[in-house]
Order: C-alpha cells, then structure tokens, then sequence
C-alpha cells in the first residue's frame, strides 16, 4: 500500500479565464487567462502601471469582476501590498476614531498585530512567528503602537503576520521595497525554506531581485498578461529581461555623431515623391500609376496584402529596385538617374526589412552591427570615429545588450538581431527612418520591444517614419497618415 | 588565323609583363568615378558579369546602357530581359556603339573576335574598350584600332558576388591593366581606377596588373588547381572510397562538401591553417601525400604552363572552337557520366571537422596543386601576388562551385576556357596518379586514421610545420590577406 505523505494543503491549480474586472474608475485589467499550477512559484512583473498588481490582486478578489471566471483558489491566501499595508494602516486609524473615551489611544501594539491570525487559522505557526521575530529582531518592538512604527518597519510586520499565519497562497507585492540588503537576504531565505509550504506569488520590478526559487514570470502591459515566461527557458527569460528594461528605463534616442551629417535638405522639399509610378516584370505589371508624396515630419503607415508591391515600393526609395532609374522619383533633393550614387541617398535612410536580416549574415561584433549603420553597409569597411563608437555603445545600453558589444551578432537570437538593426537604423538619425514589417517572424516578447522602440522614436525629432505592417495589433502611436496598396490584377499585358 | 600577341613580343619585354602586379594603396583611388562621370558607358553583353557591373556601375552614379545582337532583341533573349527588366537602355550595335566613350566588353572569351570586329568600325574616335579578360588581346593577337584605348578590369569573383558584395558596401578584389599598344592619351589608368571604384572594386583591393600577366596566370591557375585538380581529385577519390566499402552516398557527400570545408580553412589562413586543422598524425600524414603527389604532378604542371606560355594551349583550344566545341562538349558529357557526378550525396550527418579528419589525401590534393600551381607560375616568371590570386585566392570559388552544384554544372558555370583546360588536366592526371592510388586506403580518404596514438614524432613535426610555413605562398598569402583583412572586416 501506498502511503501519500500528508502535504500542508490540497493546492490545486488556480485557473483565471477570460477575467475582466475594473479597479476603480481608470484602471481595467483586460481577458486575463493565467494558470497557476501547484509548485509553481510567479514572479510579476511590468512597467509601473501595467497592471501587475492588479494581477496578483484579483488573487485575493480585488476588482470588480466584469467577467470571466477564476476557479481554484486555495481557502487560505495573504496578501502583502502598498494597498493591504494602507488598509491596515487605515483600520487602525479607525479603531483610534472610535475610540470616543477621551484618552489618547496608544493602539494596537504590535505584538497582537503579530498574533491575530492564531485565533482565525488552525494552521497558525507560533513557533515560525517566534523565530521570525527574533530574526529580524522586532523584539524591542512588540510591545510599540503598531501605527507609530515606520512604514518600513510596518512592512516587515506585516510580511511575518502573513509567514506566520501559514497560508496556501502567500502573494508579496513588492515585498523588499525599503528594505535594506541585509535584510532582503533575510527575508529571500526565509521564502525559499516555505516553498514546499506555500505558493508564493511575488510582485517585483525589478528583474535582479527574482528569488532563485521562483519558477515563473507573469509580464503585464496596458491591464494585459503579455507574457508567461518559464525561467527555464533561458531564451524567452533574457527577451522578457530587456523588455521590461526598456519599458521601466527612462528611454530617450541616443544623440549621433554631428559631424557626420549628410548635406542638409531643403526643408520645402519633400523627401519623397513619387510620380506615376509603374513596375513591372515581363509582363506581370506589379504596380501602376502610383504617386506618393512624404513631406517631412510626416509619419506613415503603409500596408497590402502580400504581393501588393510594398517592398518594392519602398525600394524604389531606397534605391535597391533597379527599376528606380526608369521611374519619376524624387527622394532627398535629388531625380533619380540624374549622376547620383546610391550611397548619397542611403545616407538619409534608415532601413530594417526581414530581408535586410537575411543578407546581415556576417560574423561581426554587436557594436560592428550598429556603427554599420553610420556607413550604411552590412559588416564595416570604414573606421568609426570615437563618437561613433559611444553612440554605438548607448544604443547597446538601450537595448540591455551592453555586456555584450563584443559577442558575434550571427550567434544571436533572431530578435535580438532585429533589434540590433532596429538599432543600426536609428543610428545615424535618418532623415527616413523605413521599417519593412520591422515585427515579421518576431515572438511576443520581441515585438513589444520594438513596438515601444518605435514609438520612442517617432516622438524623438527628425526622423520622418514609414512603417509597413499589416497586422493590426502593431498599430503605432504617432502615426497618421495611412497608405493601402492594393494587389493589381498581375497578368494585366 | 590569329596571331599570339605575346609571342611577338621579345623575351625581355615578355618577362617585364609577366612580372607586372602590384597591390595598389587606397589613396589612389581618391578620384572615385571622376574619369567616368557624363562618359557614356555601353556594356556588351548581359549575362552575369555584364548585367552585375552595370548595375553596380549605375549606382556608383554612371550612365550605362546596353548593346546586344539585333537577334537577341528582337528574340526577347535572357541577356534582353535582363537588361530591360533591371531598366536599362538596350540597343543593337549600331544603335549605341557609335555613342560610347566607353565600351565594356563582357562577352564570353569566345565571342570576342566577331563581336571585337563587328563594334570596332562602329566605336568613336578616341573612345576606350574595357575588357575583363586578356584572351582575345594576348592569345589571340587582336589589334585594336590606335585611336582607341585598351583597357582591363577584371572582378576576380563571380557576376553575382560582385553585385551582392557592392550592395553591401564593398567589392570584390579586382585587377585592372592597361594595353600599353593602346593608350594614345595616357588615359587608360585613370578610367580603369574610375571603372573599379564603379563596381566597388576598390574597396576590397585592386591589383594593378598586365593584359599578360593576367593571361598567362588566370589560364594556368584555372586548369591546375582550382578546376583541374578538383575534378580529378573527386573522381579519384570517390572511386577509392566505393572500392574500399564505403557507403557511396557518404562518399559522395564527403567530397562535394569537403573541398569547400576545407578551402574554407585554406583561405583564412592559407596551406599551414588548412593542416593546421588536422590532428598532428594526420597531419605528417597529409604533408607526405602531398610531397608525393607534387613529385609525380610537377612535369603535369610544367606542362601545362609552358603550353601557356608559348601558346600550344589557346591554339589547340580554339581549333575546338573552330570544330563547334566538339571536344568540349563531349567531355562535358562524360563528366556527367562520372560515377561521383550520378552519386547523390547521402542524406549523413558530416561534421565540419570531420571533413578533415577523413579527408586528408583531399587536404593533400589541395596543398599540392595550391603549392604546384605557385612554384610553377613564379618559375615561369609571373610575380607572386599574381599567382597567389589565380591559385590559392580563387580555389574556395571553385570548391564552392561544386558544393553547390558538383562537376558537370561547375563545368558549365565556369568560362569555356577554364572548362577546357580541366579536361585536359583531368585526362593526363588521371592515369597519372592511377600508381599512386592503388596504395590509398581509406586511413586518409573515408575513415580517416585510426586514433588510438595520436603521438608523433617531435622532430618530424617540426621540420612538417617548418616546411608549411616556409613556402613562399604563404609568405605572399600573409601579406595580401593581411591587406585584405584591413579593408574586409567581416571576413
């Protein structure tokens, strides 16, 4: 016969579906679908405002459910937050309220603070509390008005009522803000001795004070779960790490190197203009009588369906169609097939295309990728200046790949490498800034990333964007001017 | 009948061209296109070189159209398509040739005593014609009318990679040359440095050759080791291996990948890299087969280069351009009828160093045709940088020709005149080294050596090593990958 050893608690799996519920009157958090299986330990984490939370919140049944359901629950959770602390904090405010007797109350101390849960939960651990106790050292102050005690100190209390009281689920919103190192240690240590006692369900934000007992990570992003991450998998770990960089750093655009600038444009020209455009090959016509003009300053989005012609639009502007020379087109102050060199109108472009990515296939270094794009050229072939090298080295900073400039760029995730000649592109500043479907092929994660990248730099100056996307959901803030090709009916002769 | 050009010349006057090659600096080209700009070029020719130069040269700023036979015109031919669907002007001869100052010829060398006649009496007074090979001026004698400058560049890589490395932001190493006959206003150097800055050439290096110099090297180094010494090689070992046992498709694998594994390690670090890759038996090994396989190849080799130098080879050559290429077509079929060329390459995992490993009588073919081709190419006067370029430089391009489409399709993608003096090659070598393989095992083709020891002697590795590092193409091949290096970061 089997014996089954007698755990602390039945835990089964905790199963959110499709919840929506609104936190107050601006905050929702969107179709949360999230499975918490026993033994699993969550980190949460995103950028101030996203939510997370709220996430671990509706745990404890914060919100107001709009709908879904959640489904699993253990009997006993505790949670620790900004927001439980204020609660409490506030129920002893009230309890000093209504005390009317005239004597200035000295409120709860401490020490019945610590013991309430033991006539609430059979399972209230007095010994644990105990060593608690003495392990943080709180004796001196058991005897003290819980509401005198800073907010720091109030934390701690809180953190080790919550221990003691032994639960199923113990969610820690932020649990080692304002505490010093020693202490967090302290504290790290004491979670992993409960992690066969409890699941622990922790909200951080910062990425270097992920416990090692934790399993895995919850992004949120705009009241959305984004992204449920095994920290085993150390790929889709190192993605959700420069994403949540990038979305909690203060992000501005790198300077560049001024005294590399193409010749100025005058600024009553447009940057392009394309007029009556026809392509074709033999005597399939790809794209005919097209006129387009971008002033600068003007963001656009360009979309069609496959085959609509928009690579080969784009092309035409940067010069790699061959059919440019048989065009009307204007770019950067310059008609086409008039003695120019591709090079004098690269220099005003910047480019990133799936393609692009293909033909990148050169074993340099990650910063070589990025001072690439100073010379528009694919590997480097000219020196870089000094300030070219730093600004090089901001833009690794930014993309949380600085303890890397030096590692070989074809060793890189895909994503990585989009982001490197996202990176590349920007470099230099361009006057045209082109991202050909600069999301293709990426996972989740990555697209976030250059989502965001994007936006930054849309708002950041002199960069005129023109974006090509045809998935909806990568619509970018900052865009307004909206170009639809349509597939032309292709064996017109 | 043509006349051989170098032929005529005297002894003193052929060993001063021969010797002709100096790797240029980067300052000379500090005048860009400047020579070429508003000239009006006009490519003869659209195949994979004419069409990729154009584009390149268009880019770079110029004005390039192109001129075909009136049939290919009005036929709708490839070389038409491809010059009107990448939205070049395109003319018959007597359309545009008469408005160039500048004329490419990108023919196959064939061609170029009809078409050179056809478009001389068509070109302006005092205009320039550009070849990207000396043939039809050293071999076959043309003259070329005086008022006209002569000159070469000649991309030392396929069409397409010229294209493909321009795109990137650089080029291709390139050689250009002056005809001294044919350089009535001092001119010729000045539009080939313009014309190599047109294709990027620059960027990755330029050798500043002789229309002789390129001839006799570029015909030596192609039928020897690159295309000769490959083919043979594959044939010889792919039937070793079947013989001894091996699976044929493993066999066939090993040696269509193997020659490009292994010249891979030969371009970045030359001969002493490529057995560097080896363990140290196997190295001694390698070094002795090929010590032996240069002793039985070497009167091959001379042979080859002295029916170079004195014109046997292009002679009997264009007899067979003269019969419809009868002798070249039919050994182009016999090649297809080869066991290795019907054997497809096994669907077997083959590690990079494993190619190697079992490997080594091909490491030995390699460093014995490398070294070959050198010693006999300087001995007979042409000036080692030269031969480096037409021997070890060039050997990846081939190895990589056939990883991709193995011998008969590497035969037929190569120019008529390389493809030719394979065969020849193929055929002396063949029987040459039959001897020679009856002793081959499979310890160095197909297995590899038994690696229970790898121990060797210290003294003999010294003088093996000693003796690799020695050679004098790898005292020039340091120096010009070391060029290289500077300028080709990605390498």
């Amino acid at each position: 016969m089997t014996q089954i050893l007698p755990s602390h608690t039945e835990m089964n799996s905790i199963k959110i579906e499709n919840y929506t519920a609104v936190f107050g009157e601006s905050f929702t958090l969107n179709n949360i679908n999230w499975t918490l299986e026993p033994n699993q330990h969550w980190v949460i984490t995103g950028a101030n405002g996203s939510g997370k939370s709220a996430l671990s919140a509706i745990l404890a049944g914060a919100g107001e459910r709009i709908s879904g359901s959640i489904s699993g629950l253990p009997k006993h959770i505790e949670i620790i937050s900004f927001e439980a602390q204020a609660e409490l904090i506030e129920r002893e405010l009230k309890k000093d309220d209504a005390d009317i007797m005239d004597v200035i109350s000295e409120g709860t101390p401490v020490r019945e603070i610590l013991e309430e849960g033991k006539a609430i939960y059979p399972e209230f651990d007095s010994a644990l509390l105990d060593q608690l106790v003495a392990m943080f050292k709180l004796e001196p102050m058991l005897d003290r008005s819980f509401r005198k005690l800073s907010t720091g100190e109030t934390r701690k209390i809180m953190l080790i009522r919550a221990l003691a009281n032994n639960p199923d689920l113990i969610i820690l919103d932020e649990p080692f803000d304002g505490l010093d190192a020693a202490s967090m240690q302290l504290l790290q240590d004491l979670l992993k001795s409960k992690i066969d006692a409890m699941a622990m369900v922790l909200v951080l934000n910062r990425f270097d004070e992920i416990p090692d007992f934790i399993t895995h990570i919850a992004y949120t992003d705009q009241g959305k779960l984004q992204h449920s991450v095994d920290i085993n998998n150390k790929q889709a770990y190192d993605d959700l790490y420069q994403l949540l960089h990038l979305k909690t750093t203060e992000l501005s655009v790198p300077a560049t190197d001024l005294s590399d600038r193409p010749p100025a444009l005058n600024p009553n020209d447009p940057l392009v203009r394309l007029t009556n455009i026809k392509v074709a090959y033999g005597d399939a016509t790809i794209i005919d009588g097209l006129d387009w003009t971008i002033e600068p300053g003007q963001h656009w989005q360009l979309s069609g369906p496959n085959g609509s012609g928009k690579t080969c639009l784009l092309n035409l502007i940067t010069g790699d169609h061959p059919q440019c020379y048989t065009n009307n087109i204007f770019v950067f102050g310059m008609q086409r097939g008039n003695g120019e060199t591709i090079w004098q109108i690269k220099q005003y472009i910047g480019y990133v295309s799936t393609a692009l990515q293909w033909e990148y296939r050169v074993s340099i270094s990650l910063r070589n990728v990025i001072l690439s794009g100073f010379h528009d050229s694919i590997g480097v072939y000219t020196k870089s200046t000094d300030k070219q090298k730093a600004v090089a080295d901001q833009w690794l900073a930014l993309l949380g790949m600085k303890d890397r400039a030096n590692e070989p760029y074809n060793q890189l995730s895909f994503g990585d490498q989009r982001l490197l000649l996202i990176a590349r592109a920007m470099v230099k500043h361009p006057t045209l800034l082109i991202l050909d479907e600069p999301c293709l092929g990426l996972d989740d994660i990555n697209r976030q990333l250059v989502l965001a990248l994007i936006e930054k730099i849309c708002t950041s100056g002199d960069t005129t964007v023109l974006y090509v996307n045809h998935h909806a959901e990568d619509q970018i803030s900052g865009i307004s001017q909206f170009k639809q090709l349509e597939k032309l009916d292709a064996q017109s002769s | 009948m043509s006349n051989n050009y170098f032929n005529t010349l005297p002894l003193r006057e052929q060993l001063a061209q021969l010797a002709k090659c100096r790797f240029m600096s980067m300052d000379e080209f500090s005048d860009g296109v400047e020579a070429l700009k508003g000239k009006k070029i006009v490519v003869i020719g659209c195949g994979a070189q004419g069409l990729n130069q154009g584009l390149n040269l268009r880019d770079s700023g110029l004005d390039v159209s192109y001129t075909l036979r009136a049939a290919a015109i009005a036929e709708k031919r490839q070389s038409w398509k491809n010059a009107t669907e990448n939205g070049f002007v395109v003319g018959t001869y007597q359309e545009l040739i008469p408005t160039a100052d500048v004329v490419l010829n990108l023919t196959p060398d064939k061609q170029h005593t009809p078409v050179v006649n056809e478009i001389m009496p068509l070109m302006k007074k005092g205009a320039c014609l550009s070849y990207s090979h000396g043939f039809n001026i050293v071999e076959e004698g043309m003259k070329i009318r005086e008022d006209l400058t002569v000159i070469m560049v000649a991309p030392k890589c396929p069409g397409s990679e010229v294209r493909a490395e321009y795109v990137r932001g650089f080029g291709v190493p390139t050689l250009i040359a002056v005809h001294e006959d044919n350089d009535p206003k001092g001119e010729g150097l000045a539009l080939a440095k313009a014309y190599a800055v047109g294709t990027g050439g620059h960027k990755a290096g330029v050798l500043m050759s002789s229309f002789i110099a390129e001839v006799k090297s570029d015909l030596m180094g192609e039928q020897t080791i690159l295309c000769g010494m490959l083919q043979t090689g594959s044939l010889l070992c792919f039937d070793k291996m079947v013989e001894e046992g091996i699976d044929p498709g493993y066999a066939s694998k090993l040696i269509q990948y193997g020659w490009e594994t292994i010249t891979e390690a030969l371009k970045y670090g030359g001969v002493t890299n490529m057995l560097d890759r080896l363990s140290n038996p196997a190295k001694i090994k390698a070094f002795d087969l090929a010590e032996e396989l240069k002793e039985i190849m070497r009167p091959l080799y001379n042979k080859h280069q002295d029916d170079i130098i004195d014109g046997t080879f292009s002679r009997v050559m264009m007899e067979d351009w003269a019969n419809d290429d009868k002798n070249l077509l039919g050994w182009r079929a016999e090649t297809a009828e080869t066991a290795f060329e019907k054997t497809p390459a096994g669907d077997v995992e083959i590690s990079e160093q494993e190619f190697f490993d079992n490997g080594i009588l091909m490491v030995a073919m390699v460093k014995a045709g490398v070294e070959l081709a050198f010693e006999t190419m300087t001995a007979a006067g042409i000036i080692a940088e030269s031969a480096y370029y037409e021997s070890l430089h060039e050997t990846p391009l081939i190895a990589n020709t056939i990883a991709r489409k193995k011998l008969y399709e590497m035969n037929a993608t190569i120019s008529d005149t390389a493809e030719y003096g394979c065969y020849l090659y193929n055929h002396a070598c063949l029987p040459l080294l039959a001897d020679f393989m009856k002793g081959i095992k499979t310890d160095v083709i197909g297995k590899g050596l038994d690696t229970t020891d790898t121990g060797v002697d210290n003294a003999r590795l010294i003088e093996v090593n000693a003796a690799l590092r020695s050679h004098p193409v790898e005292a020039i091949g340091a120096v010009l990958r070391g060029h290289m290096a500077d300028m080709k970061k990605i390498v």
